[in-house]
Formats: C-alpha cells, structure tokens, sequence
C-alpha cells in the first residue's frame, strides 16, 4: 500500500504537470488563469506517526486528482508538495521552509503532530501561508496565528466533555486512566476530574508512562491497586496493545475503554478476542453515510477509514473551495478570508470539491459538509462542533453503541 | 529560494557551533561527548524559560544558557575525568537522554511534550520574516566567527598544546606536571558552554523547542560533520557542518527520484547513508577532509 | 509513608524477572568489551536482529519459543561476526574511541536495514496469550517464568564454556593479558571472532526474550542499550559475573524507583546507577580494572 502510494504520488504530480503544460499553451485569458495551484501537504511518512501519514497523502492526492480531471479549479491545475515531517519538529522545519519559499505553496495541509504543527505554525503565518492540521492539543489554536489556521480535530475539551457524559451513561463509579506522556495527557485528566462527578463517578487515579517503553506492568499494577470499574487507555496504538495485554494476563475484568484511532482494526486483528471484547472506543464522527466518506473509503480500500485521512481529504477540498470562492487567487491570505465562506452557512450542502466547484462556478453558495464531519469552524480555527460515536469491541469487530 | 538558503545557512550555523563544541573536547583534547544533543537542548530550555517565563532580554537568556550548560559540563567532567574515555562515552549518552525525559515529565517547569512556543527573537515581528531570517543569519554567523576565533587561539596557545598532549596520551602529560584533570573538566565546561549558546541561538531562532527536537540522531549529524570536515580543525568543523547539511537537503530532493520505495524505506535509507557515510570517513579518510595541521612549534 | 510490603514484594519480583532478562546482553556486552578492550555500542542493533530474526522464525515460520531463540543466536552472532570483520576489525588500528563511534554508525545502520526490510509497525510474536499466575497479592506470568528459565539456561552455559572448554579458557587468557596469550600461541583473532559470535549471539537472545514478553520494532535493541549498559558498569566493566549482579541490580532498582518516581523516569534509574558507581566505586561491583 506504501509502493501504491509513492507510485500515486509520482503519477499525480506528472499528470498535475502534464496538465499544466496543456494548460499553459493554451490561449491565455487574463495572466494567471492558467498558472497551476501549488498546495503543500507535510505528513509523517516515518516517525511515531508514521502509520497515518502515508493515507493521509493519498486521500489528498486523490481529491487533487478528481479537480484536475473535472477541470481544476477556475480552469487552473492543482499542483501537490509533499514532504516527511517525521514526526518530529526540526525536520519539519526544514521542510515546511522548502515548501514555503522553494515550491511557493499557498496552503501546508496535514501536519500531525502537536509539536510539530506548533513549530511550523509561525513560519506558516509570518509568510502568510494557510495552515490546515489533524492535531488535537488545544494550546494549538490559541496561538497568535491570526486566522491562517484551522484545525478539524476536536479539542481536548470538546473530545473528553462527550467521552465524560459517555462514561456516566454507563454508571461507572470508579475510573482510572493510564496515558501516554502527550501534551492532551494533563487536559484530559483534568477535564474527567470536572465532568465525572456530575453523573456521580470520580477518577481514582491516574499513570503517565513514557510511550516507548515497551513493558508496562507496574503501571498496570498501579491502576489495578485503586480497584478502578473503568480504565481510560489514552495513548497510541503500539502502546495500547501492550497494556490490554498487560491488563488481560493481570486478571482484570473492568470495563476499558479507549480513543479510537489508539484501538483500531488492526489492534483488533492483532489481539485475540477474548482480550479485546468488550473494549469501547470513542471516534470523532464522521460522516460514515456521506457520499464523501463512502468514495474515501473505496480509494483507500477499507471500510473502516482512520479520523485522519478523512480530515485530510476535508482539508484539501477545503482549500480549493476557498481559493475558488476568491476568485481563484491561491494565496494563503484568500483562503484565510474565503474559507469560512464555504466552510459554513445557508448555502447548499455540497459533501465533495467536484460539486462544490461547480456549484460556486453558478454562482450558488454552498455549504461543505466533511467526510471527517460538518467542518465548522469558530473564528480561533476550531470546529463548532463534532458527533463523536461510541462503539464496543465485539467477537474482533466493532459494535455501535451510541453517538453524543 | 533564497529565504529557503539562508534558513539552511542558518541551520548551517547552527551545527557548527555543536561541531566546534564538540572539536575541543574531542578533537582537540580526545574526549568523547556523544550526548551533546542534551546540553543543546539544555541550553535551549534555559534561554526559552529566561526570555519567555522570567522576561529577560535576549541576550542575557543566551549567556545563562552558556554559564549554566558550562556547569553542567564541568559537573559531567568531574565525575568522570580520571576515567577511561569510554565510561565518559556511556555517561554523556545516558545525560542527553535524562535531559529528554525531564523536559517531557516535568510540565510545571518545560511545559512537557507541548513545548515551549512564541520564544523572542532579535526583532522579530518589528520586521519582515525575510529580513528576519537575515538578520539571524547574520548573527549565527558573527556567533560562529568569534568561537572560531578563540578556538584557534586556544589551539595556537601553550594551553592548546597542553590539550593536544593529553589527548595523545594523558600519562605522559601528567608526568609532565600538567594537572591532567583540571585541563579536562575546564575544556569540556567550555564546549559545553558552546553547545548550550547554539541551543539558546536555536530556541531564539524557531521560536518554538520541545523534548522531540532533541534527538540522539543529531548527535550523529555532529559527529559526522566533525569527522568529515577534520578532527581536530576548526575550519573543517565548519566545513563539516555545511557539508551535513547540504547533504541532509540533498537527500530530500534526490528521494523524491528513487523508484518503487515507499515512504518508511525511503526514510531509512536517508538515515542509513548518514551512518554508512560516517564509516567509509572514519575507514577511507578518518582525518577528514582538513587535516589537523598542527601548529609549528617555534625551535 | 508506610509501603505494603506487597507492593515492594511484587515490584522486587518484576524487577528481578527484567533484570534476568537484561543479564544475557550485559554479558555480550562485557565479555567484548573484556576481549577487544572497547565498547561495542552496536549490541543495540544486534539485539533488534535477534528479535526480528526470532519473529520470523516464529510468526512466519510458526516454530516455538525455543527454537526462535536458537534461530536468533545464530543470525545476530553470525551478524556480529561479519560485522566485526568487514566494519569494526579495519578500524581498531585507529583506537578504542574511533572503534566506538564506528559502533555507534553501525548500529544506525543496521537498525535502517531492519526498518527498510520491516517498517516502523510493532510487531508480535504468535503467542497463546495466558492469565498470569498469582499467589498472595503476587502474580507472574507463564512467559515470564519460560524467559527466566531460559535466560538462566544461557548464563549457565556460558559460565559453563568459559570455565571448563579450551576455547573459553583462551578467552579469558586473552581478556585476561593479550600479550602473554600471544606468547601462549593463543591466536587473538580467532578469540575474538568467537567472543564477536557469542556475544551478539547473546545479544540477539535479549531480543528474542524481550519479544516473547512485549512487542518488538526497529528501535527494540536502542531503547534496553542505557540499561545494559548501566549493568556492565555496575557490575563492572570486563566482568561477567559483574554483568548479572549489575543487571539484576538495574532491573530492581528500576523496579523500586516506581515508589517514588514517576514511571516515565524508568530510565533515568540506569544513568544514575552509573553516575554513583564512577563516582563511588569505578570498577564496579565486581570489577577489577577502572583505568
């Protein structure tokens, strides 16, 4: 899938190329109608993040494609960048300066990690480049970034306040949380420790471990010592597996419940049931019956599509939406003052680019509503507002349960 | 394209100031520092906590970072300066390692895995972005051109040649009357009085640091750089330094080429050529690329 | 603050099961650094090789735990001695610092090639996955009890072959004086080709236990090497027996600092074992020589 990838890249841009040569030798109507949009995505390909970066591209790449092959945007080619973040700031800086003054993009689309989106972030809205990020740290969105960033993850605030009323609408009384040493780790604690005891549960305790260890049974030790009902896994896949696991062989028979990009499908695959079951998982809703969502989930052939490449497929539409409703200038400063415009509102709901761009070019104002969700967003760069649906792990395969 | 040039300039540097630190206590007086990434991150935290958390002025964030990273050298030192030049390989890779884990746990003090963000920099946001980055370089380089003044002083000086005797053989310099341990603690206090500089110049330039920046892989870059541009020369460490980085950009463009691999593998093979390149150095050419070329001695 | 003693007692028993484990690399790295007189910081690769080559034996080639030991000895000791000749041999002339830091670009790229042949994904061992054992307010778990005992098997074979084969006696004349092993006719190359062996080998076996136990990637053997090698020099550097006190020391004092550190500090327990050791006994436990 990874070959797959590299070969859709290469592909991708010689076509975005060969496009925009025919492109170029077309009569001109009005100098820059012709010149291609250059876009930059900036993903972990390597790195601990590196197990979302390479569909994340390719969901991006392939709404690109779709615009070209429909006719661009305004009759101009979309034209994609991309570069390895690593998951890791210092490269990532050096990278997102080549995207910035080398390929001269308008917007940096997907950056995953807190970290790194924090320091590419001022590079980003000192040169007036639009900045679209999957990161969920809510100190992110209160940087002085002056609206040239968005984010389409929920905030810590928004993600654990539902996961809260989710976990009281179980009648748990007693919850313990076992973390990976992130920045949402502290948050999240926090806002467990408000929302619980409205519904009459507590937290009992809680263990931050360092993520790359590989064995974790003290920590477990330690939860099970506060003879918790409830234990929240809030960290990453490879660490989660280890720690069900750990809890399994431990002979604990609570309730567990955990992020859902953490225990996913492959954790499922990877672990036999009998230590999985049972196993509730929170995920950002997205929209699993917008047309959106179901042509993703085709491309990137699954039909359990990870919250990251549908809001990377969100972003990119976003974008092009935006550079289209300002009259095709692709600069960062046009899609920060246009994207809201498209993004929200009364106008018709349009749930991919191809529509929506067609629809601007009638003069209708639309309303694009995301694989990821309805895309919102407040003034500081947030969504409104995100379902987030909550399932169970049964017999290796995921149950629906409710959605908040 | 040019803003883009004198960011890797910059970052040019950057590295080599770590490579000059890294030259005193290794090229120049034979001990090893393969934790250097951790007074880097050390002095970055300092200045980024003193300018952000305490308001000082710039400037005065850099020279704390070089006083408190120079104590932390010298303390380093004095464990283990009458030891083999090993168990001072095993230790400084253990420090850059506890000085991660404290940065990423203790929240109240670094802000933990966030990182600290919205760092000052010299006139940064009184002017463009492009004249920024210019003004930076300018200054990285001025900071590079005055360490490189006193290293060479230093090597052309009666001390310097105290420290090249120890490194060839520290029990002969001894019995020579040379008081072995003070010279080894004060050379390793001062480079890692260096290091700390370039991680205070560093945390001023990007405005943001965290744990995540301060990986052993950029220890290896150094070393590289060192061993590619001339153990022992302080120009070569500057050479190197520019080398590294050429190299590192390099890379990205050339990958972008290369067939059929997907992205991890591309990204292993970047990382597998630093190591292989820092091999066929040390076997083919171990002096580098400017030999040391020791300083005549007056007859 | 009054500490259940169960709680001390559970957390003496898991650090006394992850020191064994740590035991078998602490001798691969010490007997190296006893015969060739530097530090071999390419261990770290060379017990992600013994982990990654157990996993095919196991997982592709559906064998049991036993035989992915065995499997792993043999490729990371056949690793280590190809590696030693081809990379680190022609750089010894040079000296024991140069040697180092050859060791540590070798292990940069080894750890690439595993990671270029196996991606960065965590990857499993095909165990059954059992409920662990618990007596009083203790538990352990089957795996482990299996990795003690194998681990415990390696230890005796080596002090075994050391103490009582003709190739292992060279082995320590020569760790003990190279030149009067010269003298002896013993050939200090050979010597070192099957301390190379052996103590990768060993290395490989660390893996294996580590990936019968938890999960294993690329970085499996980079994330133990602080704490094997804070066990080699506390127990101290050059000494085997030193190797096994030292680890099963780290492993508790790991263990322990739980009580009062936060567990994200785990590592750190190893560097600070090294620092009172050099500051207070630089030999080592058991160690003869500091110089």
């Amino acid at each position: 899938m990874l070959t797959r990838s590299a070969h859709l890249s290469r592909r991708t841009l010689l076509a975005g190329a060969a496009a925009a040569a025919a492109a170029t030798s077309l009569p001109r109507v009005g100098g820059a109608q012709a010149a291609a949009i250059r876009l930059g995505t900036l993903n972990p390909l390597t790195g601990s993040g590196g197990s979302y970066g390479p569909s994340m591209r390719k969901a991006m790449e392939w709404v690109a494609q779709e615009v070209n092959a429909a006719g661009g945007v305004l009759g101009r080619q979309v034209q994609l960048f991309s570069e390895d973040d690593q998951t890791n700031p210092e490269p990532a800086v050096r990278a997102a300066r080549k995207l910035i003054d080398v390929d001269k993009v308008a917007a940096i689309m997907g950056t995953w990690a807190s970290a790194v989106t924090t320091a590419v972030a001022p590079l980003c809205w000192e040169s007036k480049t639009f900045l679209t990020t999957v990161s969920g740290s809510d100190t992110i969105t209160q940087l002085p970034h002056q609206g040239y960033l968005i984010r389409t993850q929920p905030n810590t605030h928004l993600q654990i306040g539902k996961l809260g009323e989710f976990l009281v609408s179980l009648k748990v009384k007693r919850v313990f949380t076992l973390a990976a040493q992130t920045p949402f780790a502290v948050p999240s604690q926090k806002r467990l420790a408000e929302i619980l005891p409205k519904g009459g549960a507590e937290t009992v305790g809680s263990v931050i471990y360092d993520k790359d260890k590989t064995t974790f049974r003290s920590e477990v030790d330690q939860a099970l010592r506060a003879k918790p009902d409830m234990i929240y896994l809030n960290g990453y896949t490879p660490d989660c597996t280890i720690l069900m696991k750990e809890l399994f062989k431990a002979g604990y028979t609570g309730a567990k419940v955990a992020q859902g990009y953490a225990v996913n499908a492959k954790l499922l695959g990877s672990l036999p049931n009998e230590v999985t079951d049972g196993t509730y998982t929170a995920t950002p809703s997205p929209s699993v019956e917008s047309a959106g969502y179901k042509r993703l989930a085709k491309v990137l052939g699954t039909d359990d599509l990870d919250p990251y490449s549908c809001q990377c497929h969100d972003h990119i539409s976003l974008v092009l939406l935006a550079i289209a409703h300002g009259k095709g200038e692709a600069t960062g400063t046009t899609i920060k003052d246009h994207v809201r415009n498209i993004s929200q509102g009364n106008g018709v709901k349009v749930d991919s680019a191809v529509e929506g761009l067609k629809l601007l070019a009638q003069g209708k104002a639309i309303n694009y509503e995301g694989a990821s969700g309805p895309c919102d967003f407040t003034e500081s760069g947030d969504i409104l507002d995100c379902k987030i649906k909550f399932e169970q792990a049964q017999g290796g395969k995921f149950k629906f349960v409710k959605l908040i | 394209m040019d803003n883009y040039l004198v960011a890797m300039a910059t970052f040019a540097c950057l590295y080599a100031l770590l490579a000059l630190g890294l030259n005193l206590v290794w090229g120049m007086a034979g001990m090893i520092n393969l934790g250097l990434v951790g007074f880097f991150g050390f002095g970055a935290y300092v200045s980024a906590l003193a300018t952000r958390r305490g308001g000082a002025p710039i400037t005065a964030g850099v020279l704390l970072a070089l006083v408190l990273t120079a104590v932390a050298g010298a303390i380093m030192a004095l464990i283990t300066a009458r030891l083999r030049g090993d168990y001072l390989a095993i230790i400084t890779l253990g420090f850059s390692e506890v000085v991660r884990l404290v940065a990423s746990n203790e929240i109240w003090l670094t802000n933990g895995t966030d990182g600290i963000s919205g760092i000052p920099g010299p006139w940064r946001g009184r002017v463009t972005p492009e004249t920024f980055n210019l003004i930076f370089l300018a200054v990285a380089a001025v900071v590079v051109v005055l360490v490189l003044a006193v290293l060479q002083r230093v090597r052309h000086s009666p001390y310097g040649r105290v420290l090249r005797a120890i490194r060839d053989d520290d029990q002969v310099a001894a019995v020579a009357g040379k008081h072995v341990i003070r010279f080894k603690v004060e050379a390793f206090a001062v480079s890692a009085g260096v290091l700390g500089v370039a991680g205070a110049l560093w945390a001023h330039y990007t405005s943001f640091i965290a744990p995540d920046v301060f990986v052993p892989l950029l220890t290896i870059y150094i070393v590289l750089a060192l061993t590619a541009g001339g153990t022992g020369n302080n120009w070569g460490a500057v050479v190197g330094a520019f080398l590294v980085v050429f190299f590192l950009e390099g890379t990205r463009f050339i990958t972008a080429v290369v067939p059929g691999l997907g992205a991890v593998q591309v990204a292993a093979l970047r990382e597998g050529l630093i190591g292989v390149s820092l091999l066929v150095i040390l076997r083919l050419r171990p002096s580098g690329l400017l030999p040391e070329r020791l300083p005549r001695v007056a007859s | 603050m009054s500490v259940p003693l169960d709680e001390v007692a559970q957390l003496v028993l898991n650090g006394l099961v992850a020191g064994t484990m740590l035991a078998v690399p602490a001798i691969g790295f010490t007997a190296i650094y006893a015969v060739l007189r530097f530090p071999n910081f390419s261990l770290a690769s060379h017990v992600t090789i013994g982990a990654f080559a157990g996993y095919v034996a196991n997982a592709a080639g559906g064998w049991p735990a036993w035989a992915a030991v065995v499997v792993a000895f043999v490729v990371a000791g056949a690793a280590g001695v190809v590696t030693d000749q081809v990379v680190l041999r022609p750089l010894r002339p040079a000296g024991a610092l140069t040697t180092a830091i050859g060791a540590v670009a070798l292990t940069i790229v080894l750890e690439n090639v595993v990671r270029f042949g196996f991606g960065n994904d965590l990857r499993g061992y095909e165990l059954p996955i059992r409920r662990d054992w618990q007596w009083a307010a203790v538990r352990i778990g089957p795996q482990q009890v299996e990795n003690l005992v194998i681990a415990v098997v390696a230890m005796v074979a080596v002090f075994a072959f050391l103490a009582f084969t003709r190739t292992g006696k060279a082995m320590r004349a020569v760790a003990d004086d190279p030149t009067l092993a010269g003298l002896k006719g013993i050939d200090a190359e050979r010597v070192a080709r099957l301390t190379n062996f052996g103590a990768m080998g060993l290395a490989g076996v660390g893996g294996v236990l580590l990936g019968l136990d938890t999960t294993i990637d690329p970085l499996t053997g980079f994330r133990v090497i602080l704490s094997v090698f804070a066990a080699a020099v506390v127990g101290g550097l050059g000494s085997i027996p030193g190797a096994v006190v030292g680890a099963l020391t780290i492993g508790v004092a790991e263990e322990l600092s739980l009580l009062s550190l936060a567990p994200a500090y785990r590592t750190a327990v190893g560097f600070v074992a090294i620092l009172l050791v050099l500051t207070l006994r630089p030999r080592g436990l058991l160690g003869e020589r500091a110089y």
